[in-house]
This record gives structure tokens, C-alpha cells and sequence, in this order.
């Protein structure tokens, strides 16, 4: 039996600014509304729920439901990020790292795969396993031949 | 039963089928020898990723070849293409965002109402 090792989607960046001005950036829905999602309210506490539209294009377009999962103040935030009306939830996380006067950010997507893959035709329950594996792994090799 | 990518990966031996191929073009005998699994059983999986597009198997002479269709894969990416989309115009903007909030104060400590330094 092969064990199954989800990759989780991760992105990093490293900002030139203080960690508690990043740490602000992302928790402050004043602050939020610039640069991610206009929010009538954030609290960055366990349990919090938020909601907002968005999506890829301006024809795609969802509810997502958010709710806060884990907080280390100026360290770590964690919430749920599903879609309205599908099956599925996944977890977004924002990791703050100082480095030097710079803040280190690492976003985590985990459980994408959990999401139907927006094409009726994708049998139902296959979709879940295996290609987070496959990206991290097959896929490397296949865009090498490219 | 209609076949499709996501289904086709859902399968560890398929999905080591398709790393196996993905390197070079492989006999089907080769492939088969790879596993401890029957030979009909390693067909049945072969046919599948032949359905959905996969891998394409060659005849060449008395031999058949399995070699990979990268493009096919691209069904898998794109969907994570768009998350990936979605979180880099997100950080980009928080990069401009945090720029913007830094100069700004910055420029205000330089020189008090005065017009002297800081002390």
C-alpha cells in the first residue's frame, strides 16, 4: 500500500516591511480591503466567520465561507475557505516569518483536491485522490519533457 | 462510464504507470514487469489512461511502446493553475499595499511640523 501524500498548494514572499505591519495587513479589515477582500468585519479569533464574493473571472464568481481555525498572534493564521452550494473545504493559511527589518510570508492551500473540479463531467469522489500527489510529483516530470 | 483524468490518477498503480512513462517511451512487457500485479490487471489500467488520453501506446515492429501525453495533464494543473492565479495577484497586492503604507509614514517622521529632525 502507498501511502498518500497530499501536497498542499504553497506560495511565499518576503515583503520589505516590519512583521507587525504585515501581521496588521492581513488581520485589519481596513487595512485588508486594499489589497484582498472589501469584509464588513474580520476579528482574527477561532470561530470567526466571514463571508465575500469572488472568484477567477468576472464570470466566475462564488460565495466563499471562511472561518477562522487558528490564530499565533503575529505568527500564524489559519481559516476554512469553501464555496456556497459545493461540496468540499479547504484551509488557507498565512505564516509570518521575520527576517532581518523583512517578513517572510508563507500561504498555504490545503485540501483543494476536496473540491469538485467545476466540470460535471469528473465522476464525484475520484477527484479527491491523487492529484495533489501526482502535481508534486509526475507532473514535474512531465513539464520537464515539454 | 465515462473516463477522465482525475479518475485516472485516482489509482496508485496508474499513477506509477504514468511516472514510469513519463521519463521515456516504455515496452508494455517493461511496464508490467515493474509491478507485482497480473498482467491482465496492469492491462486494464494501461487501457484506462489510453481512454482518457494519458498515454498513447505505439506499435513499433513486434513491440508496443507506452509513452505519455504531458497535455492530458494539464487538465490536472490548470485547476490548481487558477488557485495559484488567485493567491499571486493576492500577495502581489499586499506587496504594493505594504510599499505603499511604508513610504507614507516614512516621509512624515523625516521632517516634524517645525521643519526640524526628529530628536
Amino acid at each position: 500500500m502507498e501511502k498518500e501524500k497530499n501536497e498542499p498548494f504553497i506560495i511565499e514572499r518576503t515583503y520589505d516591511a516590519p512583521l507587525k505591519k504585515v501581521w496588521k495587513a492581513i488581520t485589519d479589515k481596513d487595512e485588508m480591503k486594499h489589497w484582498y477582500f472589501s469584509l464588513p468585519e474580520f476579528r482574527a479569533e477561532v470561530g470567526f466567520e466571514f463571508r465575500f464574493v469572488g472568484g477567477p473571472s468576472p464570470e466566475k464568481q462564488y460565495l466563499h465561507i471562511c472561518v477562522v481555525t487558528e490564530v499565533i498572534p503575529e505568527k500564524k493564521l489559519t481559516y476554512s475557505w469553501r464555496y456556497d452550494g459545493y461540496e468540499g473545504n479547504s484551509f488557507v493559511t498565512f505564516e509570518l516569518f521575520a527576517v532581518g527589518n523583512k517578513t517572510r510570508v508563507v500561504l498555504t492551500h490545503r485540501g483543494l483536491e476536496t473540491f469538485p473540479a467545476g466540470n460535471p463531467d469528473f465522476a464525484k469522489g475520484n477527484f479527491s485522490v491523487g492529484w495533489t500527489h501526482i502535481i508534486g510529483t509526475a507532473l514535474k516530470e512531465f513539464s520537464e519533457k515539454k | 462510464m465515462r473516463r477522465d483524468v482525475f479518475q485516472a490518477i485516482a489509482d496508485p498503480t496508474r499513477r506509477e504507470i504514468i511516472k514510469l512513462v513519463a521519463r521515456r517511451h516504455v515496452n508494455i512487457n517493461e511496464v508490467a514487469d515493474n509491478f507485482k500485479i497480473s498482467r491482465p490487471a496492469i492491462s486494464k489500467h494501461i487501457r484506462i489512461l489510453t481512454e482518457c488520453g494519458l498515454i498513447v501506446v505505439r506499435q513499433q515492429g513486434r513491440e508496443r511502446f507506452c509513452e505519455s501525453n504531458p497535455h492530458k495533464l494539464n487538465e490536472v494543473s490548470d485547476w490548481v493553475e487558477q488557485y495559484r492565479k488567485i493567491w499571486t495577484t493576492k500577495l502581489d497586492a499586499l506587496g504594493d499595499y505594504l510599499k505603499k503604507i511604508q513610504s507614507g509614514p516614512k516621509s512624515k517622521n523625516k521632517i516634524k511640523k517645525n521643519g526640524k529632525r526628529k530628536k
